[in-house]
């Protein structure tokens, strides 16, 4: 028992938990939306596209969800600005802006004293240290967050079905993937204190990778992502106590992990099934 | 009987290339219409257009005496198969339960009428007892037959059908046939491409297409040898070709002929 007890003693652990829950959850909803479109690009160029804000943040001192939040809406309408003027394909444009703003982040970064201290923090979070106010903040972004994918359930739902068909429904497809990039920068902004702006990525791909693996709606999808991410969170948390690992790290890497058990189990048991049905 | 759709000198662009130049056809309401034409000949643009999903560069394209875009309510659209993703994970209760959104909003439940909506295209598309089943485990054609489902169980004057019978089985081509046959006597208008000409053939009303509306009016008088040439560009060299798929030699044109 003290093995399953002793990680989260302190009240520091008990906060990261609670972090880590909270972006767990946040991640799960908006993450099933992310892998369903197909944007896991986007996600990726996404996380690392705050950089620049949150870099600016700590040298000039001033909120980093701020900072965060300036970065996501500069990414959003930079990619926007090329695929409207150019011919290029959209993931081209991702690529571009993802290197751009990661490259400006750690320019921004390297002018502070302490930088690779705060480069680390910033890429990968600082689960021990997120403190009380940072857990409010996160409770409330989680509580939008929930509610406006609950709100906008079916003009999600039909434009991951075909675009087209949402239109043809009057499910307005543009406005349904603008609020889905507003949710996603929620949930990352929301996260990236707990695991940082590289793993939160983890949280956002990796369980409902999985639980799309095993759900037949997407409810059920939301909701074993949700719990995977959850038990990530514990678990990871719980092994990165014993085995001195960092925190998001270990976090992060469950869910991926967790991936391919679940990926092995589903395709042997595809292959009993064939197997059966062959003998049949 | 009135036209549903009447366009005059549309011309529709798909980015900078014009898919279909400057022309005048009409759609009868309560006829089934086949768009026949080649490969690229801007089949799927019109039935987009008609729509609204792609706005007309030039000239006039009325749907239901409006604009298309303020007649999408009363137009339902079915894609082919193949070009919708099966990664959500839906059942075939699910996806043509989706056809019900337009009336419900956001959070509106479903009421029993539209329970029964739903519960008769699946019986009309024989999927009942696929209700349960996710789309990935269907064949195409079973998928083909939820769309189709689906498609009947929005509420519609139009029904725009995309290649609806194209690579299908037997089973679910002649249900799918079965419900183009039965939506006009339902009241409702239909209109599907094909690249079959028996299936135009049997249509009411025919529009050719090659990058332009070559002719429309009854398949026997646009379907003649003279304009099947002119839109597939068989030519002189080719004139076997239009003997073995037994073209009607008439040259004339109908009134509404083009």
């Amino acid at each position: 028992m003290e093995w399953f007890l002793d990680p989260f003693a302190l009240g520091f652990q008990q906060r990261a938990l609670a972090g880590g829950i909270l972006a767990g959850l946040m991640t799960a909803v908006v993450g099933t939306w992310l892998v369903l479109r197909g944007m896991s690009f986007f996600g990726d160029a996404f996380v690392h596209g705050i950089v620049p804000g949150i870099a600016a943040a700590v040298v000039f001192d001033i909120n980093p969800l701020l900072g965060a939040a300036a970065a996501a809406l500069v990414m959003v309408l930079a990619i926007e600005l090329v695929n409207r003027q150019t011919a290029l394909s959209e993931d081209t444009s991702i690529g571009l802006l993802f290197v751009g703003m990661l490259a400006l982040g750690v320019i921004i970064i390297s002018r502070v004293d302490s930088y690779s201290g705060s480069l680390t923090t910033i890429l990968f979070g600082d689960a021990l240290g997120v403190t009380t106010q940072d857990l409010l903040i996160q409770a409330i972004l989680a509580v939008v967050v929930i509610s406006a994918a609950t709100l906008f359930y079916r003009p999600l739902l039909a434009l991951s079905f075909n675009a087209d068909k949402a239109q043809l429904w009057g499910l307005n497809p543009g406005r349904a993937h603008a609020a889905l990039l507003v949710l996603i920068a929620a949930a990352v902004i929301g996260s990236f204190q707990s695991v940082g702006t590289l793993l939160v990525f983890g949280l956002l791909v990796g369980p409902p990778a999985t639980a799309a693996l095993v759900s037949r709606t997407v409810p059920r999808m939301m909701l074993t992502a949700a719990i995977i991410s959850v038990f990530s969170v514990w678990l990871g948390l719980t092994l990165s106590y014993h085995l001195n690992t960092a925190g998001s790290a270990t976090m992060a890497i469950v869910p991926i992990v967790l991936f391919f058990i679940v990926l092995t189990f589903t395709r042997l048991r595809t292959l009993r099934r064939e197997k059966v049905l062959s003998h049949a | 009987m009135p036209d549903v759709v009447i366009g005059q000198n549309v011309v529709i662009a798909r980015g900078t290339q014009i898919a279909i130049a400057a022309s005048d056809f009409t759609i009868p309401q309560g006829k089934i219409t086949a768009i026949i034409g080649p490969n690229g000949s801007g089949k799927s643009t019109l039935l987009h257009a008609i729509a609204g999903l792609l706005p007309v560069s030039s000239g006039t394209l009325t749907v239901l005496d409006n604009t298309p875009l303020n007649s999408q309510s009363q137009i339902s659209y079915v894609l082919q198969y193949t070009t919708v993703p099966t990664g959500t994970p839906l059942t075939v209760a699910e996806a043509v339960a989706m056809a019900r959104y337009p009336g419900l909003g956001l959070f509106g439940r479903a009421s029993k009428e539209d329970k029964k909506n739903v519960a008769s295209a699946l019986e009309r598309l024989k999927i009942t007892d696929l209700a349960k089943r996710h789309l990935t485990e269907l064949s195409g054609g079973q998928r083909q037959r939820v769309y189709v489902a689906q498609g009947i169980a929005q509420d519609h004057a139009i029904l725009l059908l995309d290649e609806p019978l194209t690579g299908l089985d037997i089973t679910s081509a002649k249900t799918i046939d079965s419900i183009i046959h039965e939506e006009p006597e339902r009241g409702c208008s239909v209109v599907l491409t094909t690249h079959d000409l028996e299936e135009a053939r049997a249509a009411d009303h025919v529009i050719l297409t090659a990058g332009r509306v070559v002719a429309f009016g009854a398949p026997e008088d646009v379907l003649t040898t003279e304009n099947l040439t002119n839109a597939y560009g068989l030519g002189a060299l080719h004139e076997h070709l239009a003997t073995d798929l037994h073209l009607p030699t008439e040259h004339h044109l109908g009134d509404h002929s083009h």
